[in-house]
């Protein structure tokens, strides 16, 4: 099968800091991937460099949609949004001033055309569009559980109703891989397994899931595979099990000692 | 839209419709004198002017310092145009609106890639530019000596076998003055709820997050620059026809200032509370110029008193007097005041 995001050789540097060295794995379409490691190991630098909010120093992302591949290294982020990549972020960039509803519906922004004077004449066109864009971003929110929520002020929702419609936001997009940085971060028990069921379905839709977790049930609940990095460096992949008992994964969690502890 | 009907309007439908109402018959009170219509027509001049710059901090959450080049460039066109071309002034709208957007492009293409405040600065250095180049292009401009003798409108039915109707008096600009405000208004409500507003609110609160949905920062903010541009140059070309002379120093830095705080006094981002601010701020600048001289202080002190108000405003009412609805809201309910576009416009990545 080929895979829908295949990373490979991937280094980036900021001056002398080595974010990242040379890091290849390979995601298949309706995967589940567990992006882990300690804090500053470079996760969301891959994240943004996939995304395209920064240019890879060295190496190649090659994501195939229906058999096409593209390399999206250094591309520009709003074509990596169009070409079906779609992203959340590890503090919520949610836009605060506008209503729920809104928010995904400038999520499904890049799929429709109308602009300025289909806006002010108020075309035929641009009307059918803008019922199309309420309609569907109305079935995004009630997807991850937002239904009916459309009219609230998206800063004045409760944190975990944020994450969602986030959530909602990008896949609004029509992403057929959704990055995830750090859902569950804040969550209590109950939220994260919501998140995590929410997850399950997503991956039911036909998207595959790059997720950045530190909360390992949430990563262990879900992922099919698990890549750990550490230090800007590939350190291990594998099924969450295995990669849960490796020795090297602990040591760089937690230090040398503890390997040999456990 | 089915029939309009008084009942099914909500209170602030009826209010604003009220108003409509008596600001067409106001020239017909025999109290209101010839004074008074030009302050009105003067304000509804500085509400096109207002409402075509909210576009650019108030939408996108970039501050434009520069707004006055726009109208600068509108006004000269119109009256050069007149005076060397006798072009009617109905010609002249659609040639000031492209005229503008044009300009709006050419600076904004090159320049919109900057962030915050260095953008708020190239803004600032254009509309010297043009203040300059009025100032010393004699050739074209008159320089200093100004643009005297600009001709009227006029409706000219003669093609038709009918009268030519050359506008006198305060009462004719009076109600085209008012067209153009409903005309401008009516476009920015459109803009508003469309998925070209949608995306320059989504730059406004977050541009990485706007980016991410796909918008092209750079793209729509220059639809933005041209047309906010557009609608300065639109009032421009009306002044120019209004007042029937031109001069550089009425292109001022000032101006660009005058209006910002019209904005940021109204509400930023508030189509509503922006018409407010060129209320408040252009009747104020009148009473200012009545009382300051009686209290022995030049005109120009009525500057210090907008700086502050501006203090004050910021101080106690940041989101201005008519706040976006969401600000509203989260005002209420007794969150966190929200930061001016503008302010924030600097510190964002």
């Amino acid at each position: 099968m080929t895979p829908i995001l295949e990373i490979s050789g991937l280094s980036k540097n900021f001056g002398g800091l080595k974010a990242l060295q040379n890091i290849s794995f390979r995601i298949n379409p309706d995967e589940i991937i567990g992006l882990i490691g300690p804090n500053g190991a470079g996760k969301t630098t891959l994240f943004n460099c996939v995304a395209g909010v920064e240019k890879p120093s060295l190496g190649k992302v090659t994501f195939t949609k229906d058999g096409q591949a593209t390399s999206i290294g250094g591309r520009k982020p709003e074509t990596v949004t169009l070409l079906g990549i779609a992203r959340t972020f590890q503090n919520i960039r949610l836009f605060d001033n506008l209503t729920v509803l809104d928010n995904v519906k400038i999520g499904r922004h890049c799929r429709y055309k109308s602009s300025i004077f289909g806006a002010v004449t108020r075309s035929r066109s641009q009307q059918a569009e803008e019922k199309a864009i309420a309609e569907t971003a109305e079935e995004f929110l009630a997807f991850v559980g937002l239904k009916g929520r459309g009219g609230e002020i998206a800063s004045s929702m409760p944190y975990g109703d944020q994450r969602r419609l986030e959530i909602a936001r990008a896949l609004a997009t029509e992403p057929r891989l959704l990055m995830l940085d750090e859902p569950a971060a804040g969550m209590n028990p109950m939220e994260s397994r919501e998140l995590m069921d929410l997850i399950e379905r997503i991956r039911k839709k036909g998207v595959a899931i790059l997720l950045i977790e530190h909360d390992m049930k949430v990563v262990m609940g879900v992922c099919d595979r698990v890549v750990v990095i550490n230090h800007g460096e590939w350190l291990t992949e594998g099924k969450p099990k295995d990669v849960q008992n490796d020795p090297k994964v602990i040591e760089a969690y937690l230090g040398s000692g503890a390997a040999n502890a456990a | 839209m089915g029939r309009l009907r008084i009942q099914q309007l909500s209170r602030g439908g009826k209010i604003r419709i009220g108003l409509l109402i008596l600001v067409l018959i106001l020239p017909l009170f025999p109290f209101i004198s010839d004074y008074a219509l030009h302050i009105a027509i003067l304000i509804f001049m500085y509400m096109i002017l207002a409402l075509g710059l909210n576009i650019v901090p108030g939408f996108n959450g970039l501050l434009d310092l520069g707004y006055v080049g726009f109208y600068g460039i509108g006004a000269y066109t119109s009256g050069l145009l007149t005076i060397h071309f006798g072009l009617s002034y109905w010609l002249i709208i659609p040639i000031a609106f492209l005229n503008g957007a044009l300009w709006g492009v050419l600076l904004g293409a090159p320049t919109l890639r900057l962030t915050g405040d260095y953008f708020a600065i190239v803004t600032f250095g254009f509309s010297e530019l043009v203040v300059l180049f009025l100032t010393n292009e004699i050739w074209l401009t008159r320089g200093p000596l100004g643009l005297p003798g600009i001709a009227p409108p006029s409706i000219d039915l003669s093609w038709l076998g009918g009268p030519k109707w050359e506008f006198a008096g305060e009462v004719p600009y009076y109600y085209l003055a008012i067209l153009m405000v409903l005309v401008t208004v009516f476009v920015m409500y459109r803009i508003q709820d469309s998925r070209l507003g949608r995306a320059w609110f989504a730059i406004r609160d977050d541009e990485i997050a706007a980016v991410s949905c796909g918008i092209n920062l750079l793209h729509y903010k220059v639809i933005a620059f041209a047309i906010s541009a557009a609608f300065g140059a639109v009032a421009g070309s009306f002044f120019a026809r209004w007042v029937t002379f031109l001069s550089p120093d009425m292109f001022k830095f000032w101006e660009s200032f005058l209006v910002l705080c019209m904005i940021v006094l109204g509400g930023m981002g508030n189509i509503w509370g922006v018409m407010v601010g060129a209320v408040v701020l252009v009747s104020l600048s009148e009473i200012l110029r009545e009382i300051l001289p009686l209290l022995g202080l030049p005109v120009e002190v009525r500057f210090l008193v907008f700086g502050l108000i501006m203090v004050i405003m910021m101080r106690f009412r940041p989101a201005g007097l008519m706040p976006i609805p969401a600000v509203a809201a989260k005002m209420k309910a007794g969150q966190v005041k929200r930061k001016p576009a503008v302010a924030t416009a600097g510190s964002k990545k």
